[in-house]
């Protein structure tokens, strides 16, 4: 008849839901964790969001720009992508971190890997990696203005200190500006919701990071303890917001659970055995390498192929909806792992705990070899309550005392004490020490039980040349001398290229000392 | 009863309203008919008249040439013009008998005629379909005949009448349902008693109370019959979903639905069924939404086989305000055909013709992104494929891949991962093409074999 129909091949209408929108539902679910960190860290936290954002919508205009390319900003994927990297960030960091991250985010990830759709691995956390990686101690000080403590919770929960998870959840702690539990779960909820993601990459994620911190962690199940690694570092903004980008994940429902598993497990590896803070990061860039794998090998069996699928009997329904059965097999696994790791936990419980009991023993007995029984001191034990895992004193850093106990005689006569210390001021993380001390206040030795310095430096301080330089000796405090060659007898000589090391130990032995002034003597 | 429905599945808007209210009407048409011999799957019909004949309406004028095939009758009286290349529906020119339409329609002997089944043999009553030349009048177009001849017609279980009709716009299955429900109904018991150990089963979906309701009323008293009334999702209709949920069986492209123990027909085949036994008429009119924002006066019609769909459409008042629409369609949108041309015949398996006033597959390519991986295509496949896979298999050409891993050859061409696609991707064209290429390698594998052995 004439040219003026359309001819093309079925369907020939579509749904609602576009690019442009899914951007918009995923910016609109980061909104309420972005007005908590401006809310918790001030205009600064504004100042970065809007420059990560900015700057990457900038870098695709730009980069569209110049190669020619139709300008391809407005499908908002480049927005989501700053938005996510600013979340990220410390309150702390100066503005050209942002501004750098986007730029490798959006120019480096993915414009040269094809652009929208094309990029091997979430662009926000590569950039975070990046900048990691190139600008380490401005991204990882979280110290700020208003702060109570400059240790982020998971920091503190690393060092085996007490965590308030209130503040965790509401956003009332040190960390990165989108770091309020609260905010990112209504977020996700929201994600949830309007389907916009599926709860198998999350729930797998979530699932086995918990129960690898459960198995492998030293606490076992403790609920409040998994809770607070839960709600720190960052596996709620990884498991809901950055393992779910579609186009770093499966296609398939039982390649997410797979990649969701083994972000879990990569996750629990780096927080349990790593030295980094940031495990969720990494495990989630090395899970989307492995995506493109799964999608190759893992594929559902369609209609007609899946067991159970044919000959129904007369009428009874043959099919579980696809959803529920993944759904309903992930949950008996967990529980049935779970199950299995609580009853061999509880039966093993007592030995382990009496052995460990035994060992703390031990080694109090060994710096206090003439005590026949070691004892608890309900003056002692009251005094540390107080304390209650603060820092104690002013003058020696951050230690803290964890435990002490007074040392008998077959009689039952007080022979001295044993103090345990821990100073956070080694060289790579805690110091943990065992202090003797007689009742005349002289030292009777000093053991180490946790030391974690570099090899051949700081781990001499174990060596006895070091730490026997305490024994015998009766002073109100102990001076480091780094240049060696020590008279008086409260100098002790520094291990050799290790003076910030063998400065903790001083300065535990220190508080040691001080403690057992105010509280003994 | 709970309302079972299947995996996936999209719900487009249904766009009903437009011509749901609107009752049959009867037109004859009085321009010239076509008949194109391959209307339905299978080997074209046999044409049985010459040119310059003199043909009555019920008369066959092509015969089935095989197995899989169908008669065709005219359906009016007039002379043939020719049997010559025709511009069909599908946009080619086919082989098609030309009959210039007296107007007068004048039956064949015996057309009409009322038979009591009771008196026929289940044979007598096959053989009557057979020459009736009934074919899936649901949009597939298998002879029915041959989908009513399983190797096992004891181990059918159930006969589905399809009335879902889950395809937007159309509304023709809807009004059948309301004025014919006990035609249809007899219809089904005559299938039944071919199927001596099936039930049979109705499947609406909940958006016709009407037909539902006159349905109902219609199988009060055949303990055979019942109705399933499922929830609106498209696409209900699709002869796989409807076994998902009357029987909860899935079954694989290779087979066909009797190896399964059922036998599903449209409610138009079956109503068809029953003018061919209990009223001698063999198939020569059928129902036929004309819908669509860009037609004066949507409506319902009861009309001619062989029809010119301009002469259809001017019956409906023409393009509304004159304005020409952006898309035809034969169907609905979401399976439906595009065609060009007005001149073309109505076929037997047309159900409607869709004029829409704005092409949204033209909008959608404006706004078309990079695969986003969202998933969604996979979510909504009644298949259980994986479409954005499959889509890259495609585009990598690696058929292999796509047919043996992703198990692409399963794809219905239903377009619900079109539909969905929120980067608006051509997925379901991309099957089509993959499905098609992969076939024909098949085919010219075969051919070269069977040379070889022929050597």
């Amino acid at each position: 008849m004439n040219g003026l129909y359309h001819i093309s091949s079925g369907p020939h209408t579509r749904g609602r839901l576009n690019t442009s929108r899914i951007m918009l539902d995923v910016a609109i679910s980061m909104t309420p964790a972005a007005i908590v960190g401006i809310w918790t860290f001030g205009i600064r936290a504004f100042w970065i969001i809007l420059a990560a954002v900015v700057s990457a919508v900038l870098t695709e205009y730009i980069f569209c720009l110049v190669t020619r390319r139709p300008n391809s900003t407005r499908d908002g994927s480049a927005v989501v992508t700053g938005l996510m990297l600013a979340l990220l960030l410390s309150p702390t960091v100066p503005l050209y971190i942002p501004i750098m991250g986007s730029i490798f985010a959006i120019l480096v990830v993915k414009c040269f890997f094809g652009g929208l759709g094309k990029n091997f691995m979430n662009p926000a956390l590569a950039g975070r990696c990046f900048l990691l990686i190139s600008f380490g101690s401005a991204m990882t000080n979280y110290k700020h203005v208003d702060a109570v403590s400059s240790a982020t919770p998971l920091e503190d929960l690393m060092a085996g200190r007490t965590v308030n998870l209130t503040d965790m959840f509401l956003g009332r702690t040190s960390g990165v500006i989108g770091c309020s539990i609260l905010a990112l779960l209504i977020g996700a909820l929201y994600l949830l919701v309007i389907e916009a993601i599926q709860w198998e990459i999350p729930a797998a994620t979530l699932a086995v990071f918990v129960l690898f911190i459960a198995i492998f962690d030293k606490h076992g199940f403790d609920p409040m303890y998994l809770l607070a690694h839960m709600i720190g570092g960052g596996i709620v903004m990884g498991a809901f917001f950055m393992a779910t980008d579609p186009v770093t994940s499966p296609a398939t429902k039982q390649g997410q659970i797979i990649y969701g598993a083994l972000i879990g497990l990569l996750a629990g590896i780096f927080r349990v055995f790593g030295s980094s803070a940031d495990s969720v990061s990494y495990a989630i860039i090395i899970a989307n390498l492995v995506t493109p794998l799964i999608d190759q090998y893992v594929v559902p069996k369609p209609y007609g192929f899946r067991t159970g699928a044919q000959m129904g009997e007369d009428g009874a329904p043959r099919i579980t909806p696809g959803l529920f059965r993944p759904a309903l097999n992930l949950t008996i696994i967990t529980l049935v792992a779970g199950l299995g790791l609580a009853v061999v936990y509880n039966m093993t419980k007592d030995t382990i705990d009496e052995q460990k009991r035994q060992a703390k023993l031990m080694s109090y007995k060994a710096v206090l070899p003439e005590a026949e029984v070691l004892e608890a001191d309900e003056k002692l034990d009251a005094a540390i309550e107080n304390l209650g895992g603060a820092v104690f004193g002013s003058d020696y850093g951050k230690v803290r005392i964890r435990e002490a106990v007074a040392g008998k005689d077959a009689d039952g006569n007080v022979i001295g004490h044993v103090v345990s210390v821990t100073s956070s001021d080694g060289f790579d993380g805690d110091i943990t020490l065992s202090l003797g001390v007689g009742t005349d206040g002289s030292i009777t030795a000093i053991e180490f039980t946790e030391l974690n310095e570099t090899a051949g430096m700081g781990m001499r301080c174990a060596e006895p040349a070091f730490k026997d330089q305490f024994a015998g000796v009766a002073v109100e405090e102990f001076v480091l001398n780094k240049a060696g060659g020590s008279t008086q007898d409260n100098e002790i000589d520094s291990v050799s290229g290790a003076s910030i090391s063998s400065g903790a130990v001083v300065n535990a032995v220190n508080a040691g000392l001080a403690f057992l002034r105010e509280n003994v003597m | 009863m709970a309302r079972r429905t299947f995996r996936g599945g999209v719900h487009p808007v249904g766009h009903k309203e437009l011509a749901k209210d609107a009752p049959f009407e009867v037109f004859l048409p009085k321009q010239q008919m076509a008949y194109p011999l391959g209307q339905h799957i299978g080997r074209p019909a046999a044409p049985v008249v010459k040119k310059g004949d003199r043909v009555l309406a019920g008369q066959l004028i092509a015969e089935a040439s095989a197995f899989v095939s169908a008669n065709i009758v005219s359906a009016c009286s007039g002379t043939v013009k020719g049997i010559e290349k025709y511009r069909s529906i599908g946009g080619s020119a086919v082989d098609a008998v030309i009959i210039e339409n007296d107007g007068l329609y004048e039956t064949a002997e015996g057309i009409g005629e009322k038979v009591d089944p009771a008196t026929l043999t289940n044979e007598q009553i096959l053989e009557k379909i057979k020459a009736a030349g009934i074919i899936g009048m649901g949009g597939a177009g298998f002879p029915t005949h041959v989908k009513l001849a399983p190797k096992k017609p004891d181990d059918i279980k159930y006969v589905i009448a399809n009335g879902a009709e889950c395809e937007p716009y159309i509304t023709c299955d809807d009004r059948l349902m309301q004025e014919k429900p006990d035609e249809i109904m007899d219809g089904l018991e005559l299938l039944l008693r071919l199927f001596p150990n099936a039930k049979g089963v109705v499947v609406i979906e909940d958006n016709k109370p009407l037909a539902i309701a006159a349905m109902t009323k219609a199988a009060e008293g055949r303990e055979r019959i019942r109705i399933q009334v499922c929830p609106v999702k498209y696409p209900q209709g699709g002869e796989r979903s409807c076994i998902s949920v009357v029987a909860g069986i899935e079954y694989k492209i290779s087979q066909l639905p009797a190896d399964v123990g059922c036998v599903v027909d449209n409610v138009g085949t079956i109503y068809a069924i029953y003018k061919a036994v209990c009223e001698s008429t063999p198939l020569m009119e059928r129902g036929v939404t004309i819908t669509g924002d860009a037609v004066t006066r949507p409506c319902n019609l009861i009309t001619r086989i062989g029809a010119d769909c301009g002469e259809l459409l001017e019956y409906a008042g023409g393009f509304k305000g004159g304005i020409l629409p952006a898309k035809m369609l034969a169907g609905g949108p979401m399976m439906g055909i595009a065609f060009d041309s007005l001149s073309v015949p109505l076929q037997k398996n047309n159900n409607a013709l869709t004029f829409l006033g704005v092409d949204e597959v033209a909008e959608a390519q404006k706004i078309q992104t990079n695969c986003i991986r969202c998933g969604r295509c996979s979510h909504v496949c009644p298949m259980g494929l994986s479409p954005q896979l499959m889509s890259l298999a495609y585009q990598a050409r690696d058929f292999e891949r796509y047919e043996k891993k992703l198990y692409g050859l399963e794809c219905i061409s239903c377009g619900s991962c079109t539909f969905i696609c929120p980067a608006r991707r051509p997925l379901t064209q991309e099957f089509k093409v993959a499905k098609a290429e992969i076939m024909a390698a098949k085919r010219a594998a075969q051919a070269a074999q069977q040379a070889k052995e022929a050597k």
